[in-house]
């Protein structure tokens, strides 16, 4: 269905509330299949059942939880993030066992639900709770539900094969919504039961993808509102060759029942490995044990990687950039706006806990060596940098340090600027060594 | 149409014309990891220097005496941390006023002698030097079949010279750009390198720290090669070499940073090979057992007819 099509099913108020500025921006995203007809609180239920066939995302969206913890995954159209982007990053959830006192469960919730890393602007943190059913008793489950009751709306997981526990620790969190695993070929009738009574997201867990398929149709039929997938791996490299699998057959739109996310639990599986693979490779929902420190780190920097817009330009904003707080004898050093250089430079300047200033100019996000060979890096870049900026104003001196590979243009900009040119190392990893002597001489 | 990466070989055994206890042939997939036949599993360098003055400080902490001791490195690379390659990065000739090429020579005979793992040797940096340093480092390995790099736009004379002249294979590294990697495919070809002799190096930035572009040109390196590009149908070299610099490892705890510098390269590592890298490389000796873990797990997954 093409945007004109579908925009004029839409109600035409503009009313934001699906979360895009018009009706036909969101009648765009919907005809790209990148959104849910649901988004809209207008359409009637023949209209969505029409535009959901016809523009359904390949992969569906599954909302996990209530309030502002809450997370959706899904919605997502290609194999590959350069194909487009990856729009739901995964969502994160620790496990706890039913078998651990009651403090402790309580204690391991709090945790996940305050752990926060700041990184490059934004806020990383984790996902939900598990709680995996290992003593076999309905009651302890929902003792266990019970204890994570006070972290107020952080999403649940529960893990158990039994729907009996299941229905016991819904009686007491069934409110937060949580995800429910699993529904198999033994208790899918059950599970589907609950799913549709507490109106929770379950998932549904076979070997084969003809039983999954079955499953979800079963479970979906039977009114379980959303469903996730688990292809049940023994390992961490079955899962990344079925995620695989069943995401080509979903973004092909080759085998609708098998278009719902991916879950992954990384317990079985060899944390670290399993965590990363997921990740990079479909996973919607992850179950992990609770992660050391610098685990938790580089998994969630992974994701923020992963989940970045490829078509976003590698560039940071041209500027002044103060680098250990240099006062107005420190050294100037320029360079490029491609990120990269940026970072990379940025890396071994604080490493090297030199004061200085880092000038970046604007190259169009082109690194050193291609910029001068493309003249997007000449004396008059340079020289309008100077002007734009106050650079003048900022420094008590008047000279530059250029990068290695820019040397050709020392004299240029010496003649074009009047500042005095200094020809810095062509690597950055040597620019600490070369600031260390230059600032003893 | 689907094709295959081409195969290139790294190290060279007696029977093959060298020394090396084993060698391997990199290459051969037509499909990413987990998405068909991969082709051979990726290896796992260990990367130890000449000069450890530019070397991580976590990394020397670890490794202690043997940062001065090039062939005990070379040696406990292969024996302690069970490596597959030694890449051995000649950070000697990026010293200010560097003016001799045949120590460069001398330490990859050093390691060659040390281990009988093939070796990836990184060269100089600088026009001035390369053709000297290349020069000792290729008659240094002859018949041992090296990886040798690095080759760039703007310098790949030099290390193509020395790889034709002594039988080694060439890295070729451009900045995360395919059309680039491409256009110095060709520059190497119409020298004389043929296809079976080039490994792409992308660039690798470090997790957090532009890793996301490096990771999506790697897939797209792949997929183009697989879709029928035979200028990209080399296989992949990916070293996230300034991982153990990042903030993140510099201001760790004191008990936490030798852990979160094993999980910032593994982390980075690990993806590159789900991106389809050929060999992966690493600088803190305890990242290379459990990263060579994950991949035979990846390589041994199975799928669905």
């Amino acid at each position: 269905m093409k945007a004109l099509e579908v925009y004029k099913l839409l109600p035409k108020t503009n009313c934001k509330e699906c979360g895009f500025p018009t009706c036909l921006a969101f009648a765009m995203k919907l005809a790209a299949g990148g959104v849910e007809p649901e988004r809209c609180p207008y359409l009637d239920e023949e209209t969505k059942a029409l535009l959901g066939g016809a523009t359904r995302p390949p992969v569906r969206a599954v909302t996990v939880g209530v309030g502002a913890r809450s997370f959706t995954v899904g919605e997502e159209i290609v194999m590959f993030r350069h194909e487009k982007t990856f729009y739901h990053r995964p969502g994160i959830m620790v496990c706890a066992a039913d078998t651990s006192p009651v403090a402790e469960i309580r204690r391991t919730a709090e945790e996940v639900r305050d752990f926060v890393v700041h990184r490059v602007g934004q806020d990383l943190t984790l996902d939900g709770i598990a709680l995996r059913c290992e003593s076999g008793d309905p009651d302890r489950f929902a003792a266990a539900a019970m204890a994570v009751g006070e972290c107020g709306d952080l999403p649940r997981l529960l893990i158990a094969a039994d729907p009996a526990a299941h229905e016991a620790a819904l009686r007491v969190c069934g409110q937060f919504l949580p995800l429910i695993h699993a529904a198999t070929t033994e208790n899918h009738a059950e599970m589907a039961a609950l799913a549709k009574r507490y109106g929770c997201p379950l998932v549904v867990r076979a070997e084969t993808q003809v039983k999954l398929a079955d499953l979800a149709a079963q479970c979906t039929a039977a009114g379980a509102p959303a469903v996730l997938l688990d292809p049940a791996p023994r390992t961490m490299g079955d899962f990344v060759a079925r995620a695989s699998h069943l995401r080509e057959h979903a973004v092909t739109r080759a085998a609708p029942d098998l278009g719902y996310p991916l879950y992954l639990d990384t317990v079985p599986l060899g944390t670290d490995a399993a965590l990363a693979a997921g990740i990079l490779r479909y996973a919607g929902v992850i179950a992990v044990p609770p992660l050391p420190h610098p685990s938790l780190l580089a998994a969630l920097t992974l994701r923020q990687n992963i989940y970045t817009d490829p078509q976003k330009p590698i560039q940071v904003a041209p500027g002044i950039y103060p680098v250990n707080n240099p006062g107005r004898d420190a050294p100037v050093l320029l360079s490029v706006n491609f990120s990269l250089t940026y970072f990379t430079l940025l890396g071994y300047l604080e490493a090297a806990k030199v004061p200085c200033y880092l000038f970046v100019v604007d190259t169009a996000g082109l690194s050193v060596l291609t910029a001068v060979a493309g003249g997007k890096l000449d004396e008059e870049v340079v020289k309008k940098a100077i002007e734009a900026t106050d650079l003048a104003g900022t420094v008590g001196h008047r000279t530059i340090v250029i990068p290695g590979f820019a040397a050709p243009l020392s004299g240029r900009i010496e003649e074009a600027t009047g500042w005095t040119v200094r020809v810095g190392p062509r690597d950055a990893a040597e620019i600490g060594e070369f600031l260390e002597t230059e600032t003893e001489g | 149409m689907t094709e295959r990466i081409t195969e290139v070989a790294v190290g060279a055994t007696r029977t093959e014309g060298g020394t090396r206890t084993r060698s391997y042939r990199i290459g051969g997939a037509s499909a990413l990891p987990g998405m068909g036949d991969a082709g051979s599993r990726p290896l796992v360098a260990l990367e130890i220097c000449d000069d450890p003055a530019l070397w991580p400080a976590v990394v020397l902490e670890e490794v202690g005496d043997l940062a001065g001791d090039l062939a005990g490195w070379a040696r406990a690379a292969e024996e302690w941390w069970n490596a597959d390659l030694v890449r051995l990065v000649l950070t000697s000739t990026r010293r200010r006023g560097f003016d001799d090429p045949a120590a460069a020579g001398r330490a990859v005979e050093e390691v060659l002698a040390a281990t009988g793992l093939p070796l990836v040797v990184e060269g100089s940096a600088d026009p001035a030097l390369d053709t000297e340093v290349f020069r000792r480092c290729g008659e240094a390995g002859e018949g041992e079949r090296l990886l040798l790099g690095t080759a760039e736009a703007e310098r790949y004379r030099s290390v193509a010279a020395a790889a034709l002249a002594y039988g080694h294979a060439v890295v070729a590294q451009t900045p995360i750009d395919i059309n680039l990697a491409k256009q110095l495919n060709i520059l190497l070809r119409e020298t004389g390198v043929s296809h079976d002799r080039i490994v792409i190096d992308p660039y690798t930035g470090a997790l957090g720290y532009g890793f996301e572009y490096s990771y999506s040109v790697m897939e797209r390196v792949r997929t183009a090669a697989l879709a029928g590009d035979a200028d990209l149908a080399m296989p992949m070299i990916s070293a996230a070499q300034d991982s153990l610099t990042v903030k993140e490892v510099r201001e760790a705890p004191d008990e936490e940073r030798a852990g979160t510098a094993v999980e910032w390269e593994f982390y980075a590592a690990f993806a590159a090979a789900v991106a389809g890298a050929g060999i992966v490389c690493v600088r803190h000796p305890r990242t290379v057992g459990v990263l060579k873990e994950a991949v035979a797990d990846l390589w041994e997954g199975a799928g669905w007819p």
